[in-house]
Order: C-alpha cells, then sequence, then structure tokens
C-alpha cells in the first residue's frame, strides 16, 4: 500500500522545569542534571521533591499515625438519612412511582415469568431443551454430542442433589439478567465501535467497572430497591453488561479494513457495510462477549443472594453462615454444573464460528432443520412428562450427599486441621499464617504514618505509569481515609498483599514449569478451564472445610480463585517469546536456566505485569467476598450493613472497597492503553 | 527473465486516443492528507519541500496536479514506488479517498459533483475494484464473496448466485466455490477477488496492486489470466503496480508517478526508449530493451529501393525478433506496413538499441 497516511507533526519535547524555590543558578544546575536522568528517574526526584516540602508539613499538622480525624468526613449520617428518606418515600415520591417502581414489578414480573416457564416445561422439558441447544450450538454432529453430554450431566446432577427448583430459580434469574446484559451491552458496544468520541468516553467508565469487585455494587441497588431480586437483577445487569459492551466495539472497531474497503468499493450503503460486513466479521467477539458475560452473570446472581436473590447462591449463602459444609456444598455443585455448561456451550458455538465447514465431519443437519430437530424434541419431552406426570423431579432420584460429606468434614476437622505428624494440620496452618503474617502486616501498614503510604502508592503508580496514575491512586486511598475507614481499608490491603505475594509465587512457578514441560500443561488445561468458569462465591465452601472460618479461609479461597488466570498469562507469555530470539540464544550454547532467565523472562514482561494486575484484581474480588467466610474488615463491612439494614456502614465499605480496587490496579497498571489510538 | 517482457504477440493494439470520449478523464487532481488541505493546491505552498510543508501545515500532498486520459478499452497502468500516490490515486477515482482539487470525469460524467446515491450506482455498477490484500469476507464461502457486489445491488439469491457461477469458472476457479477464502491459496484468493470485481460487469477494472502480495510463479499466472480476460473482454483496466515488468506486460500504456506527480506518461515503449528524465531513465536502465522497443523505433526511416522488401518485418516487431532474423540472413531488413516500406533497420540499428545509446539519437529526431 502506497496510500499515504499523514503522520502527526511529532511532539515537541519540552522540559517541565521542577518547581522549587531555587535560585536561577541552581535551578539551571538542577536542570542540567534532570536532562541527562532517565524520565522515570526524573519524575521520581519531582516526587520526592514535592515530598520534601509536603511531608513536614503535614506531620506537624495532623501528626504521623493513622490518618487523621480532622481530615475525615463522617457521611454515615446523611447515608442514613438518605437511606431513611428513601424508606419513607418509596411509596409517595413521583420518581418511584413512575419510574423505579416500573423498573422493580417489571423485573420481578419477567423473573417470575421465565420461572413459570422452566417450571411448566418440567424437568424433562427443560433438560431436553438444554441438551438440544448444547448439541445445536455444538454444530449439531458428532463433536456438537459431547457438549450435549456436559448439558444432560449438569441439569441430572442439579437434580440429584436435590437442588431442581433452586437451580431453576437461578437460570430464571440468569435469563433476565443476561437478556438485558446483553441488549445493554450490544447497543453501547455498536455505540463505541461506530463513534469515535462514544468510544472515548464510555472506555474508562469499562475499565474502571472492571476492576471493582462485584461487592461493590450491590448496596447502591439495595438503597434504591430494597432487598430483593429487582436490586440483584439490576446489579447483575450493571456487572455483567460491561464485557459485551467492550467486546462489540472491539470487533467493530478491529474489522479487517481491507474488506471494509472492498465492500464500500462495491457501492455497499452504510446500513449493508454494518450488517454484512461489519457485524459478520465481529462475530466472534459477539460471542465471546456472550460468553463473558454469561459467567460473569452467573458469579453475580450467586452473590447477589446476599441482598435476597434467591436461588442456589441463597443456599450456599444460608449454608454458609451456619457452616453447614454439606448443604453449601450440594448447593454449590449445581452451580459448578452449570457453569460449565454455559460456558462449553457458548465456547462450543464460538469456536464453530471461523472453522472450515469441511473440518467438523460430514453433517447431518444444518442451521434451520436442527434448530427444528432441537424444538421438536424439547415439546415431545415436554409432552412425555406432562403424560408421566412428571413435573418435579422425582422425589426418589435425589441423593442426599450433605450428611456423608459433613461427617467427612468432622474427619478433616478431626484428622487433618491438627496433630498431624511433621506436618502440623490445616487449622495449624492458617493460625500460623495468621499469625506469623497477615497480623505483623497489618499491623505494620496500620501503624505506618499515613502521608508515608499515600507517598509510596504515588511512587508505585509512577514507577509503572504516569503521574496521572500515581494522583488516581493516591487520590483513591486518601479518600478512603476521608470516608474514616483507613483502618478497615488497611486490614483488607493486608490480606489482599499477602494473597497476591501467594498467588504470584504459585502462580509464576507453575506457569513457568508449564511453558517448560509439555505434559504438566496437558494436564493442567482442563482444571485450568474449569476453575476459571467458577463463581467466586463457590471458592468459599472448600476453603471452609479445610481452614475453618477467618482470614487465611478467604485468602486462601483468593489464591485458588486467581491462580488460573496468573498461571495461564504466565505460560501464555513465555511461549509467546519470539522463537528466534530463543534459538539464537541456543545455538550462543545458554543452558536452560539460561534462556529462561535471560531472553524467555525480560520478553515476557509485558505478560508478567499484565499477570500482576489480573491476579490483584481477582485477589480483591474474593478477599472482599470473604467477608463472608470471617474475612472480616471492608468484606464484612458490606455483610453486616446488609444484614443489620445498616446502610450507612455498608454503602461506605462499599466506597472504600471502590478505591480499594482504583489503587490496586492504578498501580499495578502499565501506561499501555495511551499508545492505541 | 527477459521473456516475461514481451507482450503477447496475439494483443490488439491499444485504440487510438481519438473517437470516442474517454472512459476516464482526470485534469489537474490533488489530494493533499491533512487540515485545511484545500488551501494547499495550486499555491506557493504546495512548492515547498514535502518536510517543510508538514512542518509548516500539517499536510502532505499525496496527488499532485496530475492529468491523464484513460480511453475505451485500454490498460493503463500507474506505477510508482511506494509512497508515490499511485494507490490513493485509484482510490480518488470512485472517491473512496476524496480528491482535494481537479476535475474527474467517468463518460463525461463529473465525479465529485455526484451526489451518495449517484456515486453508489457508480461504484455498483461502473467501476470495480481489486485489492492487493483481496478483502475477502472470511465468513462466506468463494460463490458467495463473488456474489457479494451483486448482493449490495439487491439481486436475489438464486439470481445472484447463478451470475457468480459463471464467474467463477471463468477465472479457473470451479470445484472450489463452496470453500472458504482461508482453504485458499494466496493466488486462488486473489481470484476470487478478481470474479468478486468481474461479477458487477463493470465497465472499468480498477486493480490496486493486486498481485504484490503472490509469489512470482503465481504473479506471473495471475499476470497471464489478466491479459487473457482484457483479450476476451477488452473492459477498460486501470492497474496499479510498483513491478516495472509487470507494468511493461500488462500496460497499453503506463504513468510513471513519483512523490504524487506524473513524470512521464506514455507507452511502454515510449518509456523505455526516451525517457523523460533521469528518474525514469535510472528506473528503466536495467530493463531488457531489445525485448521493448520495437523495429519502428529502431529503424532508419526511408524506402527501400527494391520491391521484394527483404526481411519484412511488421513495424511492431520488438527488436530481439529483428535481430534474430538480421543476424541469419546478414542483411538489413525492411519494415513493411500495409506494402509500404516505413524504413530499414540493420546490424547498427539494433545495436545501437541493446547499447542503449538509441534514445539520445531518437529524442535527437
Amino acid at each position: 500500500m502506497s496510500t499515504l497516511i499523514p503522520e502527526k507533526p511529532a511532539p515537541e519535547k519540552t522540559g517541565s522545569p521542577p518547581g522549587g524555590p531555587q535560585g536561577p543558578a541552581t535551578r539551571s544546575l538542577l536542570l542540567r542534571r534532570l536532562s541527562v536522568m532517565s524520565p522515570l528517574a526524573r519524575r521520581l526526584t519531582a516526587l520526592a521533591a514535592l515530598a520534601v516540602v509536603l511531608v513536614p508539613f503535614a506531620a506537624v499538622l495532623w501528626g504521623s499515625g493513622a490518618w487523621p480525624g480532622e481530615l475525615g468526613v463522617d457521611v454515615s449520617g446523611p447515608l442514613d438519612d438518605l437511606s431513611q428518606w428513601i424508606v419513607d418515600n418509596r411509596d409517595t415520591s413521583p420518581v418511584f412511582l413512575y419510574f423505579l417502581l416500573h423498573i422493580s414489578n417489571t423485573s420481578v414480573d419477567a423473573v417470575d415469568g421465565v420461572y413459570s416457564v422452566l417450571d411448566g416445561l418440567g424437568w424433562p422439558g427443560v433438560t431436553a431443551a438444554a441438551v438440544l441447544l448444547a448439541w445445536c450450538a455444538g454444530g449439531a454432529s458428532r463433536a456438537g454430542l459431547k457438549v450435549a453430554a456436559v448439558a444432560l450431566g449438569a441439569f441430572a446432577g442439579c437434580g440429584l442433589l436435590g437442588m431442581w427448583d433452586p437451580a431453576m430459580l437461578t437460570l430464571a434469574l440468569m435469563t433476565v439478567a443476561v437478556a438485558v446484559s446483553v441488549v445493554v451491552g450490544f447497543a453501547l458496544g455498536l455505540a463505541a465501535g461506530l463513534s469515535r468520541p462514544v468510544d472515548r468516553a464510555l472506555r474508562p467508565v469499562l475499565d474502571t467497572m472492571q476492576v471493582l469487585p462485584a461487592f461493590a455494587y450491590l448496596l447502591p441497588f439495595v438503597l434504591v430497591f430494597g432487598t430483593g431480586s429487582p436490586a440483584a437483577l439490576l446489579a447483575t445487569v450493571i456487572y455483567a453488561a460491561p464485557p459485551m459492551a467492550r467486546l462489540t466495539a472491539l470487533g467493530l472497531r478491529d474489522a479487517d479494513p481491507s474488506v471494509l474497503e472492498a465492500s464500500a468499493s462495491l457501492g455497499a450503503s452504510s446500513r449493508q457495510q454494518l450488517l454484512k460486513a461489519r457485524l459478520p466479521l465481529a462475530r466472534k467477539e459477539l460471542l465471546l462477549g456472550l460468553n463473558q458475560t454469561i459467567m460473569m452473570a452467573l458469579s453475580m446472581v450467586v452473590i447477589a443472594s446476599v441482598i435476597g436473590a434467591g436461588g442456589l447462591g441463597d443456599e450456599v449463602y444460608s449454608a454458609l453462615s451456619t457452616v453447614d459444609v454439606g448443604a453449601a456444598l450440594a448447593a454449590g455443585i449445581p452451580i459448578v454444573l452449570i457453569a460449565v455448561w454455559l460456558d462449553r456451550t457458548t465456547e462450543a458455538a464460538g469456536e464453530r464460528i471461523g472453522a472450515p465447514p469441511a473440518a467438523d465431519g460430514p453433517r447431518l443437519l444444518r442451521g434451520g432443520p436442527a434448530w427444528a430437530v432441537a424444538a421438536v424434541g424439547t415439546a415431545v419431552a415436554f409432552a412425555v412428562g406432562k403424560v408421566a406426570g412428571a413435573a418435579q423431579w422425582p422425589a426418589g432420584w435425589t441423593v442426599d450427599i450433605s450428611g456423608s460429606v459433613n461427617s467427612f468434614q468432622e474427619w478433616t476437622v478431626d484428622n487433618l486441621h491438627a496433630g498431624v505428624p511433621v506436618l502440623g494440620g490445616t487449622e495449624v496452618w492458617a493460625s500460623n499464617f495468621t499469625v506469623w503474617i497477615l497480623n505483623p502486616l497489618r499491623d505494620v501498614l496500620q501503624g505506618a504514618p499515613w502521608w508515608s503510604l499515600l507517598l509510596l502508592v504515588a511512587a508505585l503508580a509512577l514507577l509503572v505509569g504516569n503521574w496521572r496514575n500515581a494522583l488516581g491512586a493516591t487520590a483513591a486511598l486518601a479518600a478512603t481515609g476521608v470516608l474514616g475507614v483507613w483502618g478497615n481499608t488497611l486490614d483488607t490491603l493486608s490480606q489482599v498483599l499477602a494473597a497476591l505475594a501467594l498467588t504470584l509465587l504459585l502462580g509464576v512457578a507453575v506457569g513457568i514449569l508449564a511453558a517448560r514441560v509439555g505434559w504438566v500443561e496437558r494436564v493442567l488445561r482442563p482444571v485450568l478451564d474449569v476453575l476459571q468458569t467458577l463463581p467466586q462465591f463457590v471458592y468459599l465452601i472448600p476453603v471452609v472445610a479445610l481452614f475453618g472460618v477467618g482470614r487465611a479461609a478467604a485468602i486462601t479461597a483468593a489464591v485458588a480463585y486467581a491462580l488460573p488466570a496468573v498461571v495461564r498469562i504466565t505460560t501464555q507469555g513465555l511461549k509467546k517469546t519470539d522463537p528466534a530470539a530463543l534459538e539464537a540464544a541456543r545455538s550462543l550454547g545458554a543452558t536452560g536456566a539460561q534462556q529462561l532467565r535471560q531472553v524467555q523472562l525480560p520478553l515476557a514482561r509485558p505478560a508478567l505485569l499484565l499477570a500482576v494486575n489480573q491476579g490483584v484484581v481477582l485477589v480483591l474480588a474474593v478477599v472482599i467476598v470473604g467477608g463472608l467466610v470471617g474475612g472480616g474488615a471492608l468484606g464484612y463491612d458490606v455483610v453486616f450493613g446488609l444484614s443489620r439494614g445498616d446502610l450507612g456502614v455498608g454503602l461506605v465499605a462499599g466506597a472504600a472497597i471502590v478505591c480499594l480496587g482504583l489503587v490496586l490496579d492504578r498501580v499495578t497498571q502499565p501506561t499501555v492503553r495511551e499508545t492505541d489510538h | 527473465m527477459s521473456t516475461t517482457l514481451s507482450k503477447e504477440p496475439a494483443r490488439e493494439p491499444a485504440p487510438e486516443p481519438t473517437g470516442a470520449p474517454p472512459v476516464f478523464s482526470i485534469r489537474k487532481l490533488w489530494k493533499v492528507f491533512g487540515p485545511k488541505a484545500e488551501r494547499v493546491p495550486d499555491s506557493e505552498l504546495a512548492d515547498l519541500p514535502a518536510d517543510e510543508l508538514r512542518r509548516s501545515t500539517g499536510c502532505t500532498v499525496a496527488v499532485r496536479d496530475v492529468s491523464f486520459d484513460v480511453h475505451k478499452g485500454e490498460v493503463f497502468v500507474v506505477m510508482g514506488l511506494s509512497g508515490s500516490g499511485k494507490s490513493t490515486l485509484v482510490r480518488c477515482l470512485t472517491r473512496l479517498i476524496e480528491p482535494t482539487a481537479g476535475t474527474l470525469e467517468i463518460d463525461g460524467e463529473d465525479v465529485r459533483a455526484m451526489d451518495k446515491s449517484r456515486l453508489r450506482e457508480l461504484r455498483r455498477h461502473r467501476a470495480a475494484m481489486v485489492f492487493q490484500h483481496f478483502g475477502l469476507l472470511p465468513h462466506r464461502t468463494v460463490l458467495d464473496n463473488v456474489a457479494y457486489g451483486l448482493e449490495i445491488q439487491g439481486l436475489g439469491k438464486l439470481e445472484r448466485r447463478a451470475l457468480a457461477m459463471k464467474v467463477v469458472t471463468k477465472v479457473g476457479l470451479e470445484g472450489m466455490e463452496h470453500r472458504r477464502p482461508a482453504q485458499l491459496s494466496g493466488g486462488q484468493q486473489q481470484r476470487v477477488g478478481l470474479a468478486r470485481a468481474l461479477a458487477v460487469d463493470p465497465e472499468v477494472l480498477l486493480f490496486d496492486e493486486p498481485f504484490s502480495a503472490l509469489d512470482p510463479l503465481i504473479r506471473r499466472d495471475m499476470q497471464e489470466e489478466v491479459i487473457r480476460l482484457h483479450r476476451e473482454e477488452g473492459r477498460t483496466m486501470i492497474f496499479i503496480t510498483h513491478d516495472l515488468s509487470e507494468a511493461l506486460r500488462l500496460g497499453d500504456r503506463i504513468a510513471l508517478m513519483r512523490d504524487g506527480e506524473i513524470v512521464q506518461c506514455g507507452t511502454p515503449e515510449e518509456i523505455v526508449a526516451q525517457p523523460a528524465d533521469d528518474y525514469v531513465r535510472d528506473f528503466v536502465r536495467d530493463v531488457p530493451r531489445e525485448q521493448v522497443i520495437t523495429v519502428r523505433t529502431a529503424m532508419r526511416a526511408g524506402a527501400c529501393s527494391g520491391p521484394d522488401h527483404p526481411g519484412a518485418l511488421a513495424p511492431d516487431t520488438i527488436v530481439a525478433t529483428a535481430i534474430e532474423i538480421v543476424a541469419r540472413s546478414g542483411a538489413a531488413a525492411c519494415v513493411v506496413e500495409d506494402g509500404d516500406c516505413l524504413g530499414v533497420v540493420d546490424h547498427e540499428n539494433l545495436l545501437a538499441v541493446v547499447a542503449g545509446i538509441g534514445s539520445e539519437r531518437a529524442a535527437v529526431s
């Protein structure tokens, strides 16, 4: 292509003189010194200068302990007033009567409607529909049978564990939430994909939403709608729509420009361009967006049981609150099964796109006829079920696992928690971990002068990013102090740091192993696939069984949740290093360790940084949810606020979680975003 | 490689520039990229060197004051190195890139004055383009890719597939119509691109470096395919390339571009025999001249004395052939057109062509 694309004129490098009360002579000396420094050192020097000026001032004025009370703002009073006002006016204010009430009623009606359809179909009808749908998504061929088998297993599992009804309620919530999320996300993505200003406005919002823990979304909706399925549904929609919007926009933007040009050269109108070229080209991204939206919706619907969404999550939640591991597991397994079913079905549909039709063998049926078969099959199963009077899952076909699980749990308490020779026991580890690592870490953080933490965050953010990052991160951390939850935030932070360190240690080690040893990766891949699809909530069940209730349990769950992503990113980063560079190192006689240290790890640096960023976001999400199993701190404040109806406490904790999420993201996020335009 | 430059002997000569109005008529066409681009053409700004212009205005001139006509049935090649503005130029013809200044007519109709629907009509029916990177829709079969232009025109499924099938056969892809683009080789993919353009039965075919991404041997095949299609259908073609041998092989006339300007426009023989400046001379230095230059240029004008015209070469015989005949007979050969003797070529004329000293003489005469 010799098309001339005008390049932007290179921005003039302007050395910004650092502010300071020096005389002109010293200033010019300083400037000369600064100009030879690397930009990073220059920025850090500027920060140090700023600190030298501001810190003594702040320390004298407000002391050097925890966040000074004078700098706080008590928001719980006004928040309580607000929530009281909402409670008082919910039935009279026009805002509620003509707008929010409609949303609330519509969502309740929609969920009820879907639930009654599922209920009316009966278990044979629902199972047949799910299985045939999976088969169609899998290409209606022999390859589709595998996907269909997963669906069959998932629904049989739900029934066998006696969780059919809660599972159907969860599915009904999911169906409504996903439908709305997809519509909203697609519309936003379409706007962002076609218009650059919309994209620029939307992107930072979506970026931020992606790093916030699910728990932070719950409270504002409870404030407005009260607990119950409308709040749960809306929180889910807000949580699950961003990936759809993001991937739709990405798919539309990344469409092969040569195809679009060819289409324009044939005289396509802009509508034809969109419908016949852009959207079909983006099908892969659209389906990936659907997949992610579904998985996030499931995760949120389960968590939203805390604010009154019924279904499987509610079973887990109530079981966990009485530390009934058996009952929690009986409800947790169906969640896993549903997650795997949904993931496999949407993934199979996504994989079929782009695969040449000849590749998956001769097909009996394609397109329309396959769907017709699915519809007829569902109808037949429904009719058979009706005739046989099998609307409810037969009571005789259930297996109660909670008893045996609980006796196994008691056995682990007796045998594994303590007194294992040499190793100690899980309870011992947990308490050692808490006493020797978590507590000192928390005490150091809470004992450190408040300004030193702000400074540290600013310096870290500068190291990986730029001034904007540093400013954002510092302001977010300060905001937690202003809100009056400095201590709790640092407690949560100490848990996040401990969990992150563990995650990175394990994740990078396993990632390196998987990248170098073929069979390790082959064994790990299906495990990671499943682990990555599970909702955060599910991870809490086994850790409570092993470690009891407490911070160590929450941290273990967080590590388990974040580990798959970190392992995967590390492995991919290492494997994607330029093979030519690796070959060159080998030809020079480098040993395996030298190759790793000198070539692979340096080249995989961007991937490793991404792993840290992802790890932090995922760890934070679960550490917060860990408030349910004794994680304490901010997560507990949210739960406490909800269960006591003390929304002031909960909302403040929620805001602090948002702030902490922003701090952690800004501090670990390399500024690669700025390069794309 | 020397023989690759010789044109197919059976090709019809390019139609004379007189007679019917040109298909495309381009006058003083400019394309300037950058802010407030319209102030640049025909101002003193346009005379600034490229760097300076960019620094002072942020603008870049891609096409500079270009004028030429393309006549019905001819293959017009625009050739230049990358960055010379040739791809921008061809996109200006159907306003895929909006020209900044100048006039642009197709069959006497002002393209720049066309409204949206008229322009769409132009793109749908009158000018179809073949792209360097094919631009195929990966999710469609070969047949549906070929039918894509017809679909945009609003033809029904059966009708457009039937039409597309004919074109698929014409470009030699029968049996592959149900494959996806990813299952085809590069050459086959470009055949699909070619078929898609042909399917709408356009008046003009525009090629934007269509074979640059292909292997040399496949490129050769595709060039022959284009020559064959042109011979069979006589469709007007505008062909962009950076490959001189491709330009010489395909072009009835060649416009050589440099920095957005046309440096020279003429038949391959004119370009090789009479380069307009040092840049063009440099460009054609390695061309085997005896494969391009005809005896009409090489001959010494003036009728021979006898009526039997020894040798009797047609005027468009290339020098290489003449050398063989003259060397065999050991005597000068006559250049004969319609029974009249136009001139004579002997060892001296022919050697001058090969040695590259003929051009100065031709330029003088």
